[in-house]
């Protein structure tokens, strides 16, 4: 057989562009099209969501990176310091900052308290860094730092316990007024802040504390600074901020990895199924087409890849909807839902675009037995 | 002096569907030839067996019995990718219902043909505008196959057919769907393109105008030549 091809037909330009019949297949049809790629973006909605809500609730942890320290020397046994509870000799601050290396050293009083003693379900995990008050702070550090007489809370507490700014509360038969609402927090577990003053009043710690947050001197290595104030204060051990905001994370992850597990998959199921139901009808419905295609020499290969054209069309216009329309949801449903904390990030998203590329590819492989059973002798038929 | 063979020949050729006592031989020992540069039309009434005979010619059905050549090439001992290939680019195809890609235009139906042989871009748009030129469809290149008429469609598929410069053009029924003024149109064009180009035409039909243009007129009942003009 010859190749009945001109010449100036070969090089370059036989990298160029085919006719568009894929893209011509799906806009013939689109109500159908709309219907897929919504079905897609819903489905990309729900995994980001979720995916997003997760990241949000485990940032909480990140609090423990926030604070101005490095290294937390707590009694042993406490690895994780929201569940355990610590005690160390408030006495042995000195020798703690005798240690080389360490820049600074904060008295730390933490406990959980029944924030509403009628509603045993709100505890707060109230945390209070013993700063002297009269003390200059960096305007970061102030959200850690209530007055005497005040609490900060986050907003998702602050909804649970029905307060906002300038309310007062009672803690341990004390009344504390809010002094500041931040923005965050989580419905697993919320944090407060109290001041030092009140913190060694109320909670009855005169000669202890919960732990030591150590500022390593800059060039300092942590590692060894914390090693050697462990040794300054019999009965501790330290840890690093990472490992208390880790252990936090874990809280988190255990709560609720499985959750967001089951439901990215439900979410990629659902999909799927939308990808592959559309491909196949569209297989179906274009039969002749593709018998015409297949009676004047187009191979399977030639008709495979307008199909699997269809599907990642379909996809990627499913998951580029749902990628922009779920960062809008998160936030409108936050201004109504505090606990929506969200977190979309960029790599997270990139990896549900490709899981969404893959789902596509996946499912154009459905109608590929439908497709070489097309026998394009059909055409003769009228 | 050897003299050439034909550009087709068929020899003893038999389709039997079924088997047993419901076997049917639609098509039954058919001998016939074309030559390049003519047109060669098949007549006979409805379920004779000329599609199925033009079917097999064309490498979408496989024969029972007998013997294909078109241009040297045994289609009857072909695989299924060589006869894909066989398709695309030795035979072109004239359908009675059209069989255009109703979502694309004029032009794209041509140009889809060359994308299936491989030449994609500007030269398979360059060829597409030439032949829907050469056919008289100037004025609607860009239309869509949906809203061409019948005439349009049937030069569309005509250009479609020529786009890989075939060696044989099989046009089953070609003015069955056609007006007798869009029909003499296109009996003109098959006849000129096959003067033009140097291929040759099988035409099947039961239209006897299709006879004036024909070099060569078989006649097939039950499945069997019964007439040669």
């Amino acid at each position: 057989m010859r190749p009945h091809v001109p010449v100036e037909m070969i090089g370059g330009a036989m990298a160029a562009r085919r006719v568009p019949v894929a893209r011509r297949n799906l806009l013939a049809e689109k109500t159908r099209l709309l219907m897929s790629v919504g079905g897609v973006a819903f489905s990309v909605l729900l995994i980001l969501v979720v995916v997003s809500l997760y990241r949000g609730w485990g940032a909480a942890g990140g609090l423990f990176e926030e604070l101005p320290g490095d290294v937390w020397l707590a009694q042993v046994g406490t690895s994780d310091p929201l569940r355990t509870t610590s005690f160390l000799p408030a006495d042995r601050i000195d020798e703690v900052a005798a240690v080389p290396g360490v820049g600074a050293v904060v008295p730390v009083y933490a406990r959980r308290i029944s924030l509403d003693p009628a509603r045993s379900e709100l505890t707060v995990y109230f945390l209070s860094l013993d700063v002297p008050s009269s003390g200059r702070q960096p305007p970061e550090a102030q959200r850690f730092l209530p007055p005497p007489g005040t609490i900060a809370v986050d907003s998702v507490l602050a909804r649970e316990a029905g307060v906002s700014v300038g309310d007062a509360v009672s803690v341990l038969g004390r009344r504390l007024v809010v002094e500041r609402v931040e923005p965050g927090g989580n419905p697993l577990f919320q944090i407060a802040f109290m001041n030092g003053d009140d913190a060694r009043s109320l909670l009855a710690l005169d000669r202890l504390v919960s732990f030591f947050l150590i500022a390593v001197d800059p060039g300092a290595d942590a590692q060894q600074v914390a090693r050697a104030a462990a040794t300054a204060v019999p009965g501790s051990e330290p840890h690093t901020s990472a490992d208390f905001a880790n252990a936090t994370r874990d809280l988190v992850n255990q709560g609720f990895l499985p959750v967001v597990g089951a439901l990215v998959g439900i979410g990629f199921a659902i999909g799927g199924a939308v990808i592959a139901l559309t491909i196949y009808t569209l297989t179906i419905e274009k039969a002749r087409d593709f018998g015409v295609l297949k009676a004047i020499g187009a191979d399977d290969r030639f008709v495979y890849r307008i199909v699997a054209v269809q599907s990642l069309a379909v996809g990627l216009v499913g998951a580029v909807v749902g990628i922009a329309s779920s960062a809008l949801v998160a936030t409108l449903i936050r201004r109504r839902v505090p606990e929506f904390v969200t977190d979309l990030r960029p790599l997270d998203a990139a990896g549900v675009l490709a899981l969404a590329l893959a789902v596509s590819a996946v499912a154009a492989l459905v109608p590929v037995r439908r497709i070489s059973r097309i026998d394009p002798a059909m055409v003769f038929r009228a | 002096m050897t003299v050439p063979a034909p550009l087709l020949e068929v020899e003893r050729l038999a389709k039997v569907f079924g088997s047993g006592r419901t076997a049917v031989r639609a098509v039954d020992g058919v001998d016939l030839s074309a030559d390049a540069g003519e047109v060669t039309l098949v007549m006979g009434p409805s379920g004779s067996g000329k599609t199925t005979l033009l079917t097999m010619i064309g490498g979408l059905l496989r024969p029972t019995e007998g013997r294909i050549a078109v241009d040297g090439i045994e289609v009857t001992g072909l695989g299924k990718a060589a006869l894909a290939r066989f398709r695309r680019e030795t035979v072109g195809f004239v359908f009675q219902a059209f069989n255009l890609l109703e979502t694309l235009t004029a032009e794209e139906n041509v140009e889809v043909a060359l994308n299936v042989a491989g030449v994609l871009g500007r030269p398979a748009r360059a060829r597409a505008t030439e032949l829907l030129v050469a056919a008289g469809l100037e004025g609607r290149l860009g239309f869509g196959a949906r809203d061409l008429s019948g005439g349009e469609k049937q030069r569309v598929s005509i250009a479609r057919a020529l786009a890989n410069r075939p060696r044989l053009l099989l046009a089953d029924e070609p003015t069955a769907n056609l007006d007798s003024r869009h029909g003499r149109e296109v009996m003109e064009l098959l006849r000129g393109l096959a003067q033009e180009q140097g291929c040759g035409v099988v035409a099947v039909s039961h239209d006897a105008r299709l006879e004036s243009i024909a070099s060569r007129v078989y006649w097939l009942e039950d499945g069997r030549i019964r007439r040669e003009a």
